[in-house]
């Protein structure tokens, strides 16, 4: 740098000058710094804001009285709740407008998916002059969480679609309508959603999102390399030592380096698909029945039944027989490696990847795979039969909107969960259905008749067993709370000692309850 | 340079062809290593969709398909419009406020002036994520989500600047000042007559990082926008990728879209910055 030599105020500037020296190395650490920040996406914001704003920003949002309950008597939202306590749902108020209102609508679908969605949001658009529908894709659903959790009442959309991880957080903020309210005021029949499918986002009776898009994982396998095992595609493994043995068979044969591709993303290998296999060997993820009877205290990874099935996949990946892929920020690794270099024989992925799927394969992007060499399975579990914890996401109308807008948000909820657009919803992502009377509707009827890789989901969760255990865990920090699991998943497929590192996890976790328990005055 | 000092050692080194050979070669590696992923992007932009993953590295059918319709289907139109509005504004801005500060730091004198310069200068070590969550939280309250305003007000001025110009400010001799005063030029003439034309390369530099780092954001403008209108040609790239998994030439194609408007300003800038430089060199 410059010395100021001739300035005149030289002498006095001089100890300013070795600071700013200090400032400008200062400044370029700060830049890289800032730089990798920026590459990196949202993360860093992520748990901060998340964990802090329910109890910052809850009380400047929506109702404010129902905002005060949920901080001191509604704390416990496991149990029951009058509905005439809650956000009221005007769904009449429809009727009495002059002008069409407009609902904003935040969703986090991508892809295939948001390319869906938005051609549902035409239809409802162009077949009603009433409710004009604007949707945004915020990039995701933890980008959904974020953006709303951030938002100030005014910023918010006037419905939004939240994950099932996202029940919890979603009822402490106050700023919602239930669906309770406004099934209770329209008179909508539920009666033909799958009943899993509303007990995911119910508590005690109260209904709080409308299930839209249900989805849970399943096995995506290459059938030639099945064949060229000498393996029958069309028995794939039921539960995890059915899958061991076929994929002993896979590797000893030949047919593919590696036969399963495993990821620790906090939506998929990590995180989301523990959750299923904790149910499938009827464990609880978190105490009080997964949250459900009363607020959890502590997750439940470090019990025996959990780190075996742990140490089953681990086993795996020391044996050979599996393959670690890393924590799949992109949510496609897994996949990809199944056509790479090193081609693994089968993967495990959400069944709302599955338009996805066909579409890049039917593309023509691989050379020598077809949309017909993949075929679907069950997830297999270390029970014996496969189940499902439905996943997905619901929709929230936002409280706190004129009348006519939250009628309108019903209304538009009430056309996206109507059997005629489920039913072509489920067809074009590979999502279930919410109600079974769209499952006998084309599209999907004949989908699920010609081609059955897309009902083997379905099956899945229709076949699962009315259990407490068997819908999803209910933490308030349940992003917090995956992405602490995926960490230890990430560092057990890495190499790491399974009993304690999900032990160090579990402690993490209940601290991380603890927290969120302590803000919001639990 | 340094090389001919070295040379007069005596030591013995090896002939003069040979090292300019093995510095050409050198050379020629690293900028392989530089311009190879550049070239794969762009041959990989221009194939056509169902032959990207295929391996020739020279390829055997040119398209501009893939640009189309990024530039089509991923709205890079109005999200290089919205990067644009948003860069110029931080830069045209950043330059007036750290011209201002930097001359009132430089040539007034007024009471704490070394007291709020060091506390100028502090601000630069408070790292951006230390300030996110509030600013976000202020722009939502100003009711500036999803608008220009909300995109660029937290980067409006810079104490990098006023550090950089206020070192050359420093560095115009006082008789400078004091002809020009002589001459009847108040502080803002000053500015404008003397002080900014010997800034002219600094202002350049300024320019230029002010201009690529507000075009390069990501994070900030994922938090201020909901709206994909508002959207920035970063997250615009982000949201092309998860859509277009199927078409990757699409992502390669909008990535040399997004880049090209950096290329642009970088050479327009470079011109001026080497101009400054040499003009400066002999300034004596």
């Amino acid at each position: 740098m410059i010395a100021a030599r001739r300035s005149p105020t030289a002498r006095r500037t001089r100890p300013i000058i070795v600071t700013s020296v200090v400032a400008a190395a200062g400044l370029l650490a700060g830049c890289s710094g800032s730089g990798s920040l920026l590459d990196a996406g949202n993360d860093p914001t992520t748990s901060t804001v998340a964990t802090t704003t329910s109890d910052d920003q809850g009380p400047g949002s929506g109702g404010d009285s129902s905002t005060t309950d949920s901080s001191t008597t509604r704390a416990p939202t496991t149990s029951a709740v009058a509905v005439s306590d809650l956000a009221p749902c005007p769904t009449a108020a429809l009727d009495a407008i002059t002008d069409p209102v407009e609902v904003r609508f935040w969703h986090g679908m991508n892809g295939v998916n948001e390319t869906a969605i938005d051609a549902l949001v035409d239809e409802y658009n162009a077949g009603q002059d009433r409710v004009r529908v604007v949707a945004d894709n915020q990039g995701g659903y933890e980008a959904v969480i974020d953006k709303f959790l951030q938002s100030s009442d005014g910023s918010r959309p006037d419905l939004v679609q939240i994950p099932e991880y996202g029940t919890q957080v979603m009822i402490d903020t106050g700023a919602i309508v239930p669906a309770q309210a406004c099934i209770e005021s329209s008179g909508y029949d539920t009666s033909s959603f799958l009943d899993i499918a509303l007990r995911n986002y119910a508590t005690a009776g109260v209904q709080w999102g409308l299930p839209f898009n249900l989805s849970d994982p399943v096995l995506y396998v290459n059938t030639k390399i099945l064949e060229a095992a000498g393996l029958d595609p069309t028995t794939l493994p039921a539960n995890f030592d059915e899958l061991r043995a076929t994929c002993e068979q896979i590797v000893a044969s030949g047919a593919a380096p590696t036969c399963l591709s495993l990821d620790s993303g906090s939506d998929s290998g990590g995180g989301w698909f523990v959750e299923q296999w904790i149910a499938n060997a009827g464990l609880a993820y978190a105490d009080h029945d997964n949250g459900r009877t009363a607020p959890a205290e502590h997750v439940l990874w470090d019990e025996p039944g959990v780190v075996e099935l742990v140490s089953f996949l681990a086993g795996m990946i020391d044996d050979g027989l599996a393959v670690y892929v890393g924590d799949n920020s992109s949510g496609q690794e897994q996949f990809l490696r199944m056509v790479s270099d090193q081609p693994a024989a089968m993967t495990i992925g959400t069944s709302a990847a599955l338009g996805q799927v066909i579409d890049v394969l039917g593309g023509g992007t691989i050379p020598g795979l077809t949309v017909d060499d993949i075929g679907i399975g069950p997830l297999p579990g270390p029970g014996p039969t496969p189940t499902a914890v439905p996943g997905g996401a619901a929709l929230y109308a936002v409280a706190g909107r004129d009348d006519a807008v939250v009628a309108g948000a019903w209304d538009f909820m009430r056309f996206l969960t109507s059997p005629q657009a489920q039913s072509t919803w489920a067809q074009t992502t590979g999502y279930i259905p919410v109600r079974s009377d769209a499952a006998e509707l084309d599209p999907i009827a004949s989908a699920y008749r010609d081609d059955p890789r897309y009902r083997v989901a379905f099956d899945q969760l229709v076949a699962t067993a009315d259990a407490p255990l068997a819908v999803a865990p209910l933490l308030g920090p349940m992003v917090q709370v995956r992405a602490a699991l995926a960490t230890a998943m990430a560092e057990i497929y890495g190499g790491g000692d399974v009993t304690a590192t999900l032990a160090d996890a579990a402690a993490r976790a209940d601290a991380l309850i603890a927290d969120y328990a302590a803000r919001n005055g639990g | 340079m340094a090389s001919e000092r070295v040379e007069a050692t005596g030591i013995d080194r090896p002939p003069r062809g040979f090292r300019l050979v093995a510095r050409y070669a050198l050379l020629g590696a690293v900028t392989f290593v530089v311009l190879f992923p550049i070239y794969t992007m762009v041959i990989a932009s221009l194939k056509p969709g169902n032959r990207v993953l295929v391996r020739p590295l020279v390829p055997d059918s040119f398209t501009l398909d893939a640009f189309r319709a990024a530039w089509t289907d991923g709205h890079l139109g109005r999200f290089l419009l919205n990067s644009a509005i948003v860069a110029v504004a931080v830069t045209l801005f950043q330059l007036v406020t750290s011209l201002l500060s930097a001359y009132a730091f430089a040539f007034l004198r007024f009471r704490g002036k070394r007291l709020v310069f060091a506390v100028f200068l502090a601000t630069l070590l408070v790292p951006v994520e230390v300030t996110l969550v509030v600013n976000r939280r202020t722009v939502d309250q100003l009711g500036w989500i999803n608008t220009y305003q909300g995109l660029a007000a937290p980067f409006l001025a810079t104490a990098f600047g006023t550090f950089l110009l206020r070192q050359v400010f420093l560095q115009l001799p006082k008789d400078l000042r004091d002809a020009a005063r002589m001459d009847g030029l108040g502080h803002l003439g000053f500015l404008r007559e003397v002080a900014v034309p010997l800034a002219r390369p600094t202002m350049a530099a300024l320019v230029l990082f002010s201009f690529l780092s507000s075009w390069n954001q990501y994070l900030w403008p994922n938090l201020v926008t909901t709206e994909t209108d508002m959207n920035t040609v970063q997250s615009g790239l982000r949201m092309l990728r998860v859509a277009a998994i199927n078409r990757p030439n699409l992502v390669w194609a909008g990535t040399i879209i997004a880049a090209l408007p950096i290329f642009v300003v970088l050479l327009v800038f470079q011109k001026h910055l080497i101009r400054g430089l040499t003009a400066g060199a002999v300034k004596g």
